[in-house]
């Protein structure tokens, strides 16, 4: 391998990295944005939507890639319940609450996957194992293609539901200004439940994701993610969706930078290392507005 | 509202009771332990939660099928001739530091064992060694494999005996394993000249554990000047899944073989990730914890022609004096549990087997004597193979010595 193609290689990666941390960072920001809620059992969402995706592939040897679909819907489902019985009650009463009542739910949703799933690890094989592409000096398998434009599609769906439907619509005005959206007539209680509903779904993509590309996963593995995720949106701006793709391309492409060329232990650090030094620069991150 | 709040009230009673189940489950078996007066405590101290859950469970669920088979044969005679039943307590590490200190201050203080056996994860084990050392319990350590355990020198360690094989020991075995068998082997496949060196890379995860592999291998090429070149040394942090990039690094280095320092739940992704998403088709080494049902299950086909350092394994033994002893072990294991056990399972197997042996030879439960007999052990070998088919400690750092192969 010549020097181009190992970094060409490395990008690649980091391409791959950012598609998952874009999933959930886009997720976790779309609920920030509407709610302005801190929900730090984000992660877990991902974990349960793993875990589906899984189980449904066990069960049945579907394609996992259409099973990210019902991971999808039942996350929505399972995003509603949760933000019906647990954040909406402690909506407005400080963010204490909604941070101790998210820590609640991490060791909820974990000791839940734990009794249901068992907390081994586990791993799935896509049914395109083993299939790689060319392109130019790099034959890359064919699962990450397919992740990457299942990123996209999905990304494009939600700027196109955001931008173009009557829903859509009333989730930005919410987003941008509660009251006022109120006072037009939006029911923001609805919107509330749709917008955590959607980026729990969108959680479950970044799960589904992570385990058809092949690596392993346990009721644990939300914990870290979450927290980058919460880094990712901090980076782009809070409640700015250009800013976590931005933000989710920035740490994947940093973090396997880092890897690369500092050493395995430098790939969480770098990630909040280029945070810092972003909020010094620009305290409502890199498209955070004056809210943010 | 009111009815929000009672659900929410509900579902963190219901979270709670959730949290409590296994710990529910170790108290059952605490109860019955501390109740009587007629048993020996031996508290076990494994990962039955967190990312180390399967090798823990291995280890909890192989100490199980010990104290079976001890119990069955009578029990351990004491000085006065009676004969006491073993009780098993359980301690959950969680996989972490903090999980193994309340785990370690719990059997100790709370449960008053006798003696422990068990610990995984070097980096968690030794932090909780100053509880060990502080109330001077004699500590069978079956899993922990970096010589800190016994060789550090900021506390007093005297009471913890290390009956594994050390990171350094079987770096060592395997990095002479490469010069002596494979250097040779693919420079004949390769036509290239016999003094051709030998191109190793290393991904290791950086723990005491991982680094302890990456100075064991350095200084066996140093010491004994091998003709072998580490071409690559690339670190993880523990519980990593994705190595694409530091693998990307390695195939860029052209490497004859990949020595992993890695847990079974990061070894099989490595070697996965290495040879369908990299297109690193070399030969893999791996470390004698990677010799686990899962991590089979999980290598799959990626793993035709790996190579395991080992010294027991659910599927295969050489011929020899422990065959038939670990044949019996993993029938009795299997008859229990329905799988079969892993390597260090194996360890804590003969661990609880060495705890009883010295409980019976000091004729008592008291902790210095114990001790004592410990460091006197000369006993048969029983699943594991060791130097002179027998366990015994060294006197200097507590080892035992096993006979390892590939």
């Amino acid at each position: 391998m010549d020097n181009l193609s190992v970094f060409l290689q490395i990008l690649f990666w980091g391409l791959y990295a950012g598609c998952i941390y874009i999933l959930l960072a886009t997720g976790l920001n779309l609920i920030f944005g509407v709610m302005k809620v801190v929900n730090f059992a984000h992660g877990e969402f991902l974990m349960i939507g793993a875990y589906i995706t899984a189980t449904v592939f066990f069960l049945t040897g579907f394609n996992p890639y259409v099973i990210l679909l019902l991971s999808m819907v039942a996350l929505v489902g399972i995003g509603a319940v949760v933000e019906r019985l647990c954040f909406r009650p402690i909506l407005g009463t400080g963010k204490l609450n909604e941070i101790f009542l998210s820590i609640g739910l991490i060791y909820i949703f974990q000791n839940g996957a734990a009794m249901i799933w068992g907390d081994a690890w586990q791993s799935v094989k896509s049914p395109y194992d083993g299939i790689t592409i060319p392109i130019g000096s790099l034959s890359v398998p064919l699962d990450y293609i397919i992740i990457m434009v299942v990123t996209a599609v999905i990304l494009s769906g939600l700027y196109l539901f955001l931008k173009k439907t009557t829903l859509g619509m009333q989730m930005r005005a919410t987003s941008q200004n509660r009251k006022g959206a109120m006072l037009v007539g939006i029911n923001v209680e609805r919107i509330d439940i749709i917008s955590f509903g959607l980026g729990c779904a969108l959680a479950a993509a970044a799960g589904t994701l992570w385990v058809v590309s092949g690596q392993v996963f346990n009721p644990y593995m939300g914990s870290i993610p979450a927290v980058k995720a919460f880094a990712i949106i901090i980076l782009g701006g809070l409640g700015s969706i250009p800013g976590a793709i931005i933000g989710g391309l920035l740490m994947g492409l940093a973090e396997n930078g880092a890897a690369f060329l500092l050493g395995g232990i430098w790939k969480d650090a770098v990630s909040f290392i280029i945070l810092i030094v972003v909020l010094i620069f620009r305290p409502t991150g890199l498209f955070g507005g004056k809210e943010g | 509202m009111k009815y929000s709040v009672l659900v929410i009230a509900v579902l963190l009673i219901a979270a709670a009771f959730i949290a409590g189940c296994t710990q529910q489950q170790a108290s059952t078996q605490q109860t019955a332990a501390a109740g009587s007066q007629d048993v020996i405590r031996v508290g076990v101290i494994a990962s039955l939660t967190g990312p180390a859950s399967n090798v823990g469970t291995n280890m909890w669920q192989s100490a199980q099928v010990a104290a079976e088979k001890i119990n069955a044969d009578g029990g351990v005679t004491l000085k006065d001739g009676t004969k006491k039943q073993i009780k098993l307590i359980v301690g959950d590490d969680e996989s972490t530091q903090a999980g193994g200190q309340k785990a370690a201050t719990k059997l100790i203080t709370d449960d008053k064992v006798d003696i422990l056996v068990g610990g995984y994860s070097s980096a968690v084990t030794s932090a909780y060694e100053q509880t060990i050392a502080e109330y001077k319990i004699p500590y069978i350590v079956t899993g922990a494999s970096s010589p800190i355990i016994t060789h550090r020198t900021d506390i007093d360690t005297s009471y913890i005996f290390h009956h594994c094989p050390t990171t350094d020991t079987y770096g060592q075995y395997t990095t002479q394993f490469i010069d002596q068998v494979i250097r040779p082997a693919v420079n004949k496949k390769l036509g290239a000249a016999s003094d051709r060196p030998f191109r190793l890379a290393l991904l290791y995860q950086d723990t005491a554990f991982g680094k302890g592999i990456q100075t064991a291998v350095n200084d066996t090429i140093t010491k004994n000047k091998l003709n072998i070149v580490l071409v690559s040394q690339q670190s993880f942090k523990m519980g990593e899944s994705d190595f694409r990039t530091q693998l990307t690094a390695i195939k860029a280095t052209n490497p004859d073989a990949l020595y992993l320092g890695a847990f079974p739940n990061e070894g099989a992704p490595a070697i996965t990730q290495a040879r369908r998403d990299i297109g690193l088709n070399t030969i893999f080494l791996s470390a004698e914890n990677n010799d686990n049902a899962q991590f089979y299950k999980d290598v799959g086909q990626y793993g035709e022609g790996a190579i395991i350092e080992s010294r027991f394994s659910p599927y295969t033994a050489p011929a020899g004096a422990v065959a038939s002893a670990q044949d019996a072990f993993k029938q009795a294991y299997f008859a229990k549990f329905g799988t079969y056990p892993d390597m260090m399972g194996a360890s804590t197997y003969d661990g609880v087997f060495i705890a009883a042996k010295a409980i019976g030879n000091a004729g008592t439960t008291d902790k210095a004597t114990v001790r004592q007999a410990l460091v006197d052990l000369k006993m048969p070998q029983a699943v594991e193979a060791m130097k002179d088919q027998t366990i015994s400690f060294s006197p200097d750092f507590r080892d035992s010595g096993f006979d390892l192969w590939m």
